[in-house]
């Protein structure tokens, strides 16, 4: 499937779920399917994130680069310092040549 | 709405580099958010490019992050009875951010919330993130080769910046914990596509089962 497929079929199935709840104003999901929806996007983002660095040449390198984000996110509530922090301290070890 | 915007703003830029990285064109990386429009299943999609998964899984997969926009539909249309063409303009555009104001902030505008202000909320942000994503593009495009020079590791930390916000308990980290290694030990076995929807599916599965029966026992004496 050419890329450009493939997005026209995700622009689909997302504005199906978009447009399914406004046109169900009067639905009541039970909890349980409720509960499943909350955790939904926990569990996609940990299952991307940990093969990805776990399957990396130098993943040891990336797992710090992740915790070191993950806490400064957690502290600062800030994306963009997380993000370029994380970014910068993956940069360093390598130019160290450590934990290659 | 101005943390709002500049909260998408980096997310966008960061979207626009992996796509480049999993070698999307320019056009090919700006059509995803002209069309698709939901940051995180642009991000995924973009990973899961780069790693070479096949159309369906993607599209599977872009289904089980944006299932939740349900959620939302049916909570605004609580609020906001629209019909017609404005139903399919409020759908398209609708996003966790804009629904979040909408929600928060619409019910304590004069008049309740209205079409305008759930419009004005999603459009402005539909405009920062295509613009960011340009933006994002035009760097990503300077960068000779993404993976030699380690720009792919973007990927992780973006997700990461999504996930720790959610965290809010120990359900929640549990089953952070869960799928992750459940997807770390599947990804051995099958392709990337594959893996997210498994590990998705069983950690959403284990909060659900972990929250029912304590919202039970909380009823009973």
């Amino acid at each position: 499937m050419t890329p450009l497929l493939t997005m026209l079929g995700m622009w689909a199935v997302t504005f199906a779920s978009r447009y399914l709840g406004l046109s169900l104003g009067g639905l009541r999901l039970p909890s349980f399917w409720l509960a499943f929806l909350r955790f939904v996007p926990i569990s996609v983002f940990a299952a991307l994130v940990v093969p990805d660095i776990a399957s990396a040449p130098d993943a040891l390198r990336r797992a710090v680069a992740a915790l070191l984000c993950a806490l400064l996110i957690w502290r600062t509530r800030q994306l963009a310092v997380g993000i370029l922090c994380g970014f910068a301290g993956y940069w360093v070890l390598r130019w160290l040549g450590w934990l290659a | 709405m101005l943390p709002l915007w500049l909260g998408v703003a980096p997310f966008a830029v960061a979207y626009a580099v992996t796509a480049r990285a999993a070698h999307l064109s320019l056009l090919e990386t700006q059509f995803m958010s002209l069309s698709v429009f939901a940051g995180a299943s642009q991000f995924a999609a973009a990973g899961l490019f780069g790693q070479g998964v096949g159309g369906w899984s993607i599209i599977a997969t872009t289904f089980l992050l944006n299932v939740r926009h349900v959620l939302y539909g049916l909570s605004l249309a609580q609020q906001l009875p629209i019909h017609g063409w404005r139903q399919l303009l409020a759908a398209q555009f609708l996003t966790d951010e804009a629904y979040g104001v909408s929600v928060a902030a619409g019910p304590k505008q004069p008049g309740g919330l209205s079409l305008g202000f759930l419009l004005g909320a999603e459009l402005s942000l539909y405009v920062v993130w295509n613009l960011f994503t340009l933006v994002g593009s035009l760097a990503g495009a300077f960068i000779p080769d993404p993976k030699a020079v380690g720009a792919d590791v973007v990927f992780p930390l973006a997700f990461l910046g999504l996930l720790v916000p959610l965290l809010a308990g120990r359900r929640e980290v549990l089953v952070a914990a869960f799928s992750g290694l459940l997807a770390w030990g599947v990804s051995r076995i099958l392709p990337g596509g594959l893996t997210v929807l498994i590990a998705g599916l069983g950690g959403a599965l284990l909060g659900a089962f972990l929250s029912t029966p304590q919202s039970r026992r909380k009823v009973k004496p």
